[in-house]
């Protein structure tokens, strides 16, 4: 993004629903990084605003103290080789001779250390993208420019070391290194350091790490010549291959990546024209470097591949825009393309090995998530049971349900380093209130509310557990709760827990009436099939009224054992 | 209005989004209140990017209106 776009962008825009503060605390004048912050974050969200606060220039210290004390919802802290000693900049002349070197280093280690503390204290407040040193090492050290100097290296080691330990700090998210760029007149006349190319990387790299893209959640590969080399209804099982030896090895890393993103929860499925069996055949090798067990379902059939993909899509229970479908024919990603515009279609090309590694690096943004939590190693065998209970009961009788013998447990603790509750509410989108995502300062500040209250459900039944699969966030007014978010995983449908969750509202100490914060959204029909069967009007965004003796009238006997975890 | 003219006043309005086109020949650091030290570096970097000008000591001193930074680009890039 260039300046001038950056300043057309954030000039034109009429429409602002929502205004989000962020601080970017740095140590230069923060000049065009600002600007394209702003720009970065008006093209990520274009019905937001990003006020940006800042602090006083040179006073990167001071800084971090103000914001941790800020109403911001989130932060950026860039440090430069300049904030840790004046020395390492342009715009001092202390010099970095070999007699001050030494001392130089020592107010490093000082301010190293100053800065964690510092740290630590404002992500307990809102999250913080962290970005260290862009800029190229000062020009410390007595070697030619081609060797590393020992306090060159020192140096460096200093740096890893803050990174390190900042990098497991709750609510810290440390930024990959961008090639440096430093802009040597702007810093001289006008103290910011960056030329605008590096400025509009950085500010792009904070915006992905403070709002980072919902991770999409499974993928459905093509079998022949894309997830092995071969046809294998042609060359037959035993000579398929995916190894460096029969140069088929790009083939080999796909499936190690299949097996990286399986571990990681993503939900892995085939879709493949081919005789059933003999796939079922080919699947049973037992050198394949990710098990077969990874895949549900497998479809191989002779129709055509979108029809393969909804059947997918029907048994996952999500939408096409989590979805990655990957090929190696052109002409099949557009057939799915074309039934399933959201879907992210990729094309696997095996004489290419670089466009193999920019698949590969592709799946990783596409998936990749700040943390890996429980669920996400259930999620798999979830699905595959959640599809057991959906062709057992699509009606859900009370008695199937009941059959289950199902065990909720509720967890109203207002635990900030429980992710998974925030995770649920943005990424969450059948059964969803009103569709509203929320950042994570927002949560913050919601957890901090003496008022507010916040429901995690997690269930098991004879099918095994699902782990947290619900939340429910609001607070308490009087003698009624103002629901803002409730979502449930579509992993935990036809189980009657929504029942469960408004209940256990009821059960609080005289509640007599819930509001909810209802919003109708293109996605949310399961949860607008639940509340009109209270008969509550969910054509309109509106806040809607369930009275205690509404919600008695519908729901009688509940199926599930109910355990608590803390009570509010 | 000239193609440099045209993108010159573009990367001001971007700049002073309060300054009328009209008005843009006429606009100088001292006619312009908004016209502060920051946004005299913002407007400056905006037209080094828009004409791919490499600025010097000199003229962060001196591109003080708008008619001297329009004189200033053609010197640097002809007349169209």
């Amino acid at each position: 993004m260039t300046l001038g776009q950056a300043l057309g962008l954030v000039r034109e825009r009429k429409e602002i629903n929502r205004r989000r503060k962020i601080f970017l605390i740095c140590g230069f004048q923060p000049l065009h990084l600002a600007t394209l912050l702003q720009g970065h974050f008006a093209l990520r969200f274009p019905d937001e605003g990003a006020d940006i606060q800042t602090g006083l220039y040179g006073d990167l210290e001071g800084t971090l103290a103000i914001a941790a004390d800020s109403e911001a919802e989130a932060a950026a802290l860039v440090i430069e080789w300049s904030d840790l000693d004046p020395r390492l900049g342009l715009r001092s002349t202390g010099g970095w001779a070999l007699s001050v070197q030494a001392d130089i280093l020592q107010s490093c280690r000082d301010r190293f250390a100053r800065f964690l503390e510092g740290l630590e204290l404002l992500a307990a407040k809102m999250p913080v993208a962290l970005v260290l040193a862009t800029l190229p090492m000062p020009l410390l050290g007595h070697t030619a420019g081609w060797q590393s100097s020992v306090n060159e290296l020192e140096l460096q080691k200093q740096a890893a070391t803050f990174l390190a330990d900042a990098a497991p700090i709750r609510g810290v998210s440390v930024a990959k290194s961008e090639p440096s760029r430093i802009d040597a007149l702007m810093e001289l006349k006008a103290g910011f350091p960056y030329t605008i190319g590096h400025a509009s990387a950085v500010a792009s790299l904070v915006v992905k790490l403070l709002f980072p893209p919902s991770p999409m959640k499974g993928l459905i590969t093509d079998l022949d010549d894309t997830f092995w080399s071969g046809i294998v209804g042609e060359v037959g099982v035993r000579e398929l291959s995916w190894s460096l030896a029969e140069h088929t090895q790009v083939h080999g890393l796909y499936q190690q990546m299949l097996r990286h993103l399986s571990e990681m929860g993503v939900l892995l499925a085939i879709a493949s024209k081919n005789e059933p069996a003999v796939v079922e055949e080919a699947l049973q090798r037992d050198d394949l470097l990710v098990p077969a067990k990874s895949f549900f379902p497998v479809c191989a059939n002779w129709g055509s591949k979108s029809h393969s993909v909804a059947e997918i899509l029907r048994a996952w229970n999500i939408g096409p825009d989590s979805v990655v479908f990957v090929d190696d024919s052109a002409m099949e990603l557009d057939e799915v393309r074309t039934a399933f515009p959201a879907m992210k279609c990729l094309l696997f090309s095996p004489k290419q090995p670089a466009k193999t590694l920019e698949l590969l690096e592709q799946l990783r943004d596409l998936f990749g998530k700040p943390t890996i939590q429980r669920e996400d190693g259930l999620r798999q065998a979830s699905i595959r049971a959640s599809a057991a209970v959906r062709e057992a009961g699509e009606s859900a009788s009370d008695e199937f349900v009941r059959g289950l013998q199902g065990r909720l447990a509720f967890d109203c603790r207002k635990d900030p380093s429980n992710k998974r509750l925030l995770e649920l509410i943005n990424k969450t989108n059948q059964f969803n209130l009103n569709g509203v995502r929320l950042s994570e300062g927002e949560w913050l500040k919601h957890l901090e509310d003496e008022n507010g209250l916040v429901v995690g459900v997690s269930y098991e039944d004879k099918f095994g557990p699902l782990g947290t699969i619900g939340v429910l966030a609001g607070r308490r007014v009087n003698d009624q709760i103002e629901v803002t978010s409730w979502v449930l995983s579509c992993r935990a449908f036809s189980r009657k827990i929504e029942h469960h969750m408004l209940d256990r509202l009821f059960k609080k100490r005289c509640v007599t009436a819930v509001r909810l914060a209802y919003g109708r959204t293109d996605r949310n029909q399961p949860l607008q099939k639940y509340l009109a069967s209270y008969g509550l009007d969910v054509d309109r965004d509106i806040e809607m009224l369930l009275s205690r003796e509404q919600f008695q009238r519908h729901v009688e006997d509940l199926p599930h054992e109910v355990r608590l975890q803390d009570d509010v | 209005m000239s193609d440099i003219n045209s993108r010159i006043s573009q990367c001001f309005l971007n700049v002073f989004p309060d300054v009328a086109a009209a008005d843009l020949p006429r606009a100088s650091q001292a006619s312009v209140p908004q016209w502060d030290s920051v946004a005299h570096v913002t407007l400056l970097s905006a037209i080094s990017e828009e004409f791919q000008i490499e600025l010097d000591d000199e003229s962060f001193e001196s591109l003080t209106s708008y008619l001297l930074v329009v004189e200033f680009v053609e010197s640097r890039i002809g007349k169209t």
